[in-house]
């Protein structure tokens, strides 16, 4: 699982320029599904045939980003933030651009309080002599995402951009695993998650499930006066009860719930009253697919170190190869 | 059922939106007695047909949300106090020394405890309470607690049903039951009426947590014409007087940007007909209701909105008029009834 996660993490995947995720992940399973496309938008959906029901299984293959708005007379790079990006944690961070040009994100001297540190008052120093040697560099809309090397450290995981890559690597075991099931299973690497839950919309469309999962990740209350739900490392793959986008259909949590319990997997229930996932645009296609969602507890969603526990990764991908065969 | 029962039956059902999954069977029982055939789908929206007896039926949608905005438990503390949030928009300031159901293994009471004034420092005093920082006693330590209740359970608030002066009810869920109320009371006017179109009588799901009921019930039933019923704001002390309305003064017919204009000039013209009382809601914007979602729905639907005047929103003590969801009911029923002979009317007065 490490490696797997390691090589996704690996590839630059900001919202709306998946397509490096797209082929790492099509390289993953092209052998073992029966079908692999990219759709219009740039969903990636993988079709393992059956003649039950349609099951959807989405985790997203984007990722949080900058993008460049301006590129100022010395050089110094503008940015506007591409999803939920928290402009003080970006502060002194490594960002990479997709040629591998790397940068550091500063802020303006000037401000009174570091609090005031808003992306209007920040740049991207890419050690450009000025603004001609920097338009050779980059051009404006270009994008850049956080570096974090993955690192595997006393079970866990920490890196950039397990937010959802963890998920994709959940979905891409367990395509390679061919869980034997009556049913047609989607895995669907969807695009466009982190600037409203974009991708998942069409390609629900397209594919019209019977039912849906999102495989994603949730915020945990594990560390010092954290307060959201009741999540914690370690305790086993979180069963979405609600986020800010959805509400889990109450025939899927359960069945989830059951899955879990009969075969003795740790288990969570999710709570989250921020933030959304894929199964937020699902849930209302097409006339209403049952939706819910498997999430992978972590710690510091949205900033360059994300800590997922790798028990939590392979009970997910356990919880997952069960619920398909029922 | 006069429809002064009805409400009051209507608001003794838990539905917390997202949870109408208990509430479903109750609601459809309630819309059977005047409708040919009621299903209930996937997502427990509740969807009653009264068949048209006309020829060429065009099929005419109207719904009532029915699902009401609570709490759901997203933790349990060493001390057996449960942490919460809330579903759908709850107002922090309206919980303190709420009384509570907790809907876990079984139904169980609880309290939403308020610090004494005697132990509350003069600083504090004045301080907004935090959703985060209440909690809900149900009378348990941890190791009980975690017994009956577990992290997801929803909770309800718990209030009777209040009849005031002047035909005046107040209770939680008015919003939107007083809606619901007026769909039966619509499908009741319709049994006395020929109509020749098919009604789809929809009572549906999670509108509060963002409006799912409308967008699965408008791909499913493709409508020619959708009527959403819902509340607006009642006429409160310090309410702006342009988005607040008088109680007992007629149902509130929307106008504005995303309703078909169209529609609602004739509605408006009926009501003056038929001596219904009504009051105009100008909405300049996407009206924040089911409306919205239908009015730009598949290929678009025409659409109407037709709102009862409710005090204090999204609280315990929600107050409407019996008065005004009669009239919402009349004016929908007859709308549906008589649209017909009134475009050929408009014809010629417009």
């Amino acid at each position: 699982m490490f490696d797997t996660i390691s090589t996704l993490v690996n590839a630059f995947g900001p919202s709306g320029r998946e397509n490096r995720v797209a082929e790492a992940i099509t390289h993953l399973i092209k052998d073992k599904v029966d079908e692999i496309s990219s759709d219009a938008m740039g969903n990636l959906i993988a079709v393992k045939k059956g003649f039950g029901k349609k099951i959807m299984l989405a985790a997203h293959m984007d990722e949080i980003g900058l993008i460049i708005t301006t590129i100022d007379e010395k050089g110094f790079l503008r940015f506007g933030t591409v999803g939920g990006v928290l402009p003080l944690i970006s502060l002194g961070q490594r960002v990479v651009f997709e040629n591998g040009l790397t940068g550091v994100v500063w802020y303006e001297e000037s401000i009174e309080s570091i609090k005031d540190a808003k992306p209007e008052k920040m740049y991207i120093d890419i050690g450009a002599k000025s603004r001609e040697h920097a338009e050779e560099l980059v051009e404006i809309g270009d994008m850049a995402v956080f570096e974090g090397r993955p690192v595997q450290q006393n079970g866990l995981v920490i890196s950039r951009a397990l937010d959802d890559r963890v998920g994709c690597a959940v979905l891409a075991e367990l395509a390679r695993r061919c869980p034997e099931t009556d049913h047609e299973i989607y895995y669907v690497f969807t695009v466009q998650e982190e600037v409203g839950l974009r991708g998942a919309r069409t390609a629900a469309y397209a594919i019209r499930p019977d039912l849906a999962l999102a495989i994603d990740v949730t915020r945990t209350a594990d560390t010092p006066k954290s307060r959201h739900g009741a999540v914690s490392l370690g305790k086993g793959p979180a069963i979405k009860v609600k986020d800010n986008s959805v509400i889990a259909h109450p025939a899927i949590r359960e069945r989830l719930e059951n899955c879990a319990r009969e075969n003795g997997i740790p288990y969570q229930l999710e709570v989250l009253d921020k933030g959304g996932t894929d199964a937020g645009s699902i849930h209302i296609t097409a006339g209403g697919i049952p939706s819910g969602g498997v999430s992978i507890p972590t710690r510091f969603i949205h900033s360059a170190s994300e800590i997922v526990n790798l028990e939590d990764a392979g009970n997910a991908l356990k919880l997952l190869e069960t619920f398909v065969k029922l | 059922m006069e429809c002064r029962d009805l409400l009051k039956k209507l608001c003794s059902i838990d539905a917390v939106t997202g949870r109408e999954d208990a509430a479903a069977q109750a609601i459809s029982g309630i819309l059977s007695d005047y409708c040919n055939e009621v299903r209930v789908d996937a997502f427990y929206n509740v969807i009653g047909l009264k068949k048209g007896h006309g020829e060429n039926p065009r099929n005419v949608l109207v719904t009532a949300h029915y699902d009401q905005i609570g709490l759901i438990v997203t933790g349990i503390d060493e001390n057996g106090f449960l942490r919460f949030t809330n579903m759908g928009g709850v107002d922090p300031k309206t919980l303190a020394a709420q009384e509570v159901a907790v809907h876990g293994r079984k139904e169980i009471h609880g309290v939403i405890g308020s610090k004494p004034p005697h132990l509350t420092s003069p600083e504090d005093a004045d301080k907004p309470v935090k959703m985060e920082d209440m909690l809900i006693d149900i009378g348990y330590d941890e190791k009980q607690a975690r017994k009956l209740v577990s992290v997801g359970d929803v909770v309800s608030f718990k209030f009777p049903v209040l009849e005031l002066k002047n035909n005046r009810m107040a209770g939680r869920s008015m919003d939107n039951r007083s809606s619901v109320a007026a769909l039966v009371e619509m499908l009741k006017e319709l049994k006395r009426i020929r109509h020749r179109d098919n009604v789809y009588a929809v009572a549906t799901v999670q509108e509060e947590s963002g409006l799912v009921g409308a967008f699965m019930t408008a791909w499913n039933l493709k409508p020619d014409l959708a009527i959403a019923i819902d509340v607006c704001h009642g006429d409160m002390p310090d309410a702006p007087s342009d988005e607040s309305f008088p109680l007992g003064k007629g149902v509130a017919v929307a106008v504005g940007p995303i309703l078909s204009r169209h529609h609602t000039r004739a509605c408006m013209r009926l009501a003056r007909r038929e001596r219904i009382p009504y009051q105009v809601d100008a909405e300049e914007k996407d009206t924040g209701t089911e409306a919205a979602v239908y009015s730009s729905a598949l290929e678009g639907i025409p659409t109407l909105l037709l709102s009862i005047p409710a005090k204090y929103m999204h609280t315990t003590v929600e107050m409407v008029s019996l008065d005004d969801i009669e009239a919402a009911a009349r004016l929908a029923a007859r709308y549906i009834a008589f649209r017909d002979e009134l475009d050929q009317e408009g014809n010629s007065n417009d």
